[in-house]
């Protein structure tokens, strides 16, 4: 009678021990429960409570809350994050002045290698700002009046910021119908470069403002800063709405055309690489031929009997109205017919654009003749049959 | 798995006359390892040989828009020469079986060599006035043929106080075209003679096609006339 009473108030303890406890580190509360345990229970029960986990003992764990970090926790880490940086530089043999944070990362990437796949799962060492989500300060005083006239909205940073917007509009709407009985309008000036930038995204406005928002409350901001953009404002409110906006990199501009070289006989000639599926290919492209293409040393009709193959080696050549002007020779291993082809394709392609104008790179990478196709052969799952495809579904 | 299918679009950059506005959020994407902000490639040499003279505001807009757009790889199908035809692609990839793409390729060139060969020899037996009515192109023939295919108006089952009933609803034109592809293959596969190769077939229901004859005609006007008899019911698409 007497034990079943104790190991039923010693698991009584427990739970409402570790009930009251929740936001305490795992291994805190593992021994807690444990000295707990020693107090309430006898020699079995102990090894037994110091040997079980805070979750199997629980009925149901509740969801974290995101720790909230204090101010002065942000502060310490700072200071911690520099004075670590300083011995870095030390240990690296670096000026601890002038270490920067790509120096960082590339001694952190020398000092601990990860093979990991992946990025984020690697070592860092970053500035306490990129690695604690910023939180919102306490939003009211010590009577318990909020500062902010928008508190009780909920999201009162980006009510504000509507509101402001607003008010900016107003504003310049009233200067322009001040000034349109004059006819004295400025010319309209739209300093929004439309093409080179785009709006912020959801996430990115999220992390600024610091708050939660739908995507209803992101769609109305657009739409507001869209207009304030369109109206003729002065290069105050375009810079406050270009601070919505992002750059965008013009593509074209970051194609690796390969340098033209010159053979013995001073022939020009160029090389390019493609990859497709598992095939490789390497494509020597000379500056002046007769159209004349070898893959592996045996002529391109033989090594590639299909048509469609043999269209895509012409393809990108075609586009370029040079068929019988260059002379190919090319190597590929790997992958099957298609692959292959598709890889040399790609190597021509890539080798071709030394020989041609900027403008007629960018129409091959519109074309999609300078992009190495994603596509891979998807896995075969456990427990289907192949990539996609499921067994038979058998009623009984 | 739903995290996987959905991912966060990078909000385009937005024209400033842009009327039909797209809520940014998540486009489902099903698994392409393409991002989604890549767009599709356009292999049209001409459109690119176009002297900036001639473009329009819009095209010039469109041109200095799409320099900033990531590009996805061309298919291996497809080439900027005249006698890539996208529709014979299409037809060429329903005919095709376990992946057999050199067969189906052969045996729609073929089809288009039998046609041509049909118009050739009745061109020749025929006088001059016929001559000038009788055409030969077998690309302008297939076309024809598959547009003289299309159904203008299909059938949806749709459940009802627990009956299925068959609803008369207008389709999309890419439902067109794949049903005119779908039923000509259908009929070419199933209802010939063992010893009849396909090319011959699918030559012969082509031509008759071409002229609004034959079971795939007949089988679109079947489709019309369920959809005329079942016109009561056209209420109860909700869409």
């Amino acid at each position: 009678m007497a034990a079943p009473c104790v190991s039923c108030s010693a698991a009584l303890s427990r739970r409402l021990f570790l009930g009251t406890r929740v936001v305490l580190a795992r291994s805190q509360g593992l021994w807690k429960a444990s000295a707990a345990g020693a107090q309430a229970g006898s020699g079995p029960q102990l090894s037994r409570l110091i040997h079980t986990t805070v979750v199997t003992t629980k009925k149901s764990v509740p969801a974290s809350r995101r720790e909230v970090y204090t101010e002065d926790f942000i502060k310490k880490q700072i200071e911690e994050f520099n004075l670590g940086k300083r011995h870095l530089a030390n240990m690296m043999g670096e000026d601890p002045e002038t270490f920067t944070q790509e120096d960082v990362d590339r001694a952190i990437t020398y000092l601990f290698p990860s093979g990991l796949f992946e990025k984020r799962a690697r070592p860092i060492m970053k500035h306490p700002e990129q690695i604690f989500p910023k939180q919102r300060a306490v939003q009211w005083g010590e009577d318990g009046r909020p500062f902010h006239f928008l508190f009780y909205t909920g999201k009162q940073s980006y009510y504000s910021l509507m509101h402001d917007i607003y008010g900016k509009i107003l504003q310049v709407e009233n200067q322009q119908n001040q000034l349109l009985p004059k006819s004295l309008l400025p010319e309209n000036t739209e300093v929004l470069d439309l093409i080179g930038s785009r709006w912020l995204i959801k996430e990115e406005l999220e992390e600024m403002l610091v708050e939660k928002l739908s995507d209803q409350d992101y769609t109305q901001l657009i739409r507001l800063l869209e207009k304030l953009g369109r109206l003729a404002s002065g290069p105050a409110e375009q810079e406050f709405v270009s601070r919505f906006r992002r750059s965008l990199a013009v593509q074209s501009k970051r194609q690796e055309v390969p340098p033209v070289q010159h053979d013995a006989q001073g022939m020009p000639f160029s090389t390019g690489q493609g990859r497709r599926k598992t095939a490789t290919a390497e494509a020597v492209v000379s500056g002046h031929g007769s159209g004349r293409i070898r893959v592996n040393g045996v002529d391109y009709l033989r090594y590639f009997p299909v048509m469609q193959d043999r269209e895509q080696l012409m393809f990108p050549l075609h586009f370029l109205d040079r068929l019988g002007k260059h002379d190919v020779t090319c190597t590929v291993s790997g992958g099957g017919r298609s692959a292959q082809a598709g890889a040399i394709r790609l190597a021509v392609a890539r080798a071709l654009c030394s020989f041609v104008s900027e403008d007629e790179v960018e129409w091959m990478r519109q074309a999609g003749l300078l992009t190495t196709d994603p596509r891979v052969r998807e896995r075969k799952k456990p427990g289907q049959e192949g990539a996609r495809r499921k067994f038979t579904w058998k009623k009984r | 798995m739903a995290a996987a299918a959905l991912r966060a679009v990078r909000a385009p950059a937005l024209r400033s006359s842009c009327a039909g506005w797209r809520v940014p959020g998540l486009t489902p994407v099903r698994w392409s390892r393409y991002s989604p902000e890549f767009r599709d490639p356009l292999v049209d040499k001409e459109h690119y040989r176009k002297p900036v003279a001639e473009l329009t505001e819009e095209e010039k807009y469109e041109q200095e828009l799409k320099k900033t757009q990531l590009i996805k790889a061309a298919p291996a199908t497809t080439t900027c020469s005249v006698f890539a035809d996208p529709v014979i692609s299409k037809f060429t990839n329903m005919m095709m079986k376990g992946g057999n793409k050199i067969l189906a390729r052969s045996l729609i060139t073929q089809t288009l060599e039998a046609v041509k060969r049909k118009q050739f020899e009745k061109y020749r037996a025929a006088s001059a006035e016929e001559q000038a009515t009788i055409e030969r192109n077998p690309y302008v023939i297939f076309h024809q043929a598959l547009k003289n295919c299309e159904p203008v108006i299909g059938l949806v089952p749709i459940l009802k106080g627990g009956h299925f009933y068959q609803v008369p609803v207008p389709l999309a034109d890419r439902r067109r075209r794949f049903l005119a592809m779908k039923w000509m293959i259908t009929e070419c596969r199933e209802n010939k003679h063992r010893r009849t190769l396909m090319p011959e077939k699918l030559s012969h229901e082509l031509l008759q096609a071409f002229h609004n004859q034959g079971p795939v005609i007949k089988r679109k006007q079947d489709m019309h006339k369920m959809a005329e008899a079942n016109r009561a019911l056209a209420h109860y698409r909700w869409w």
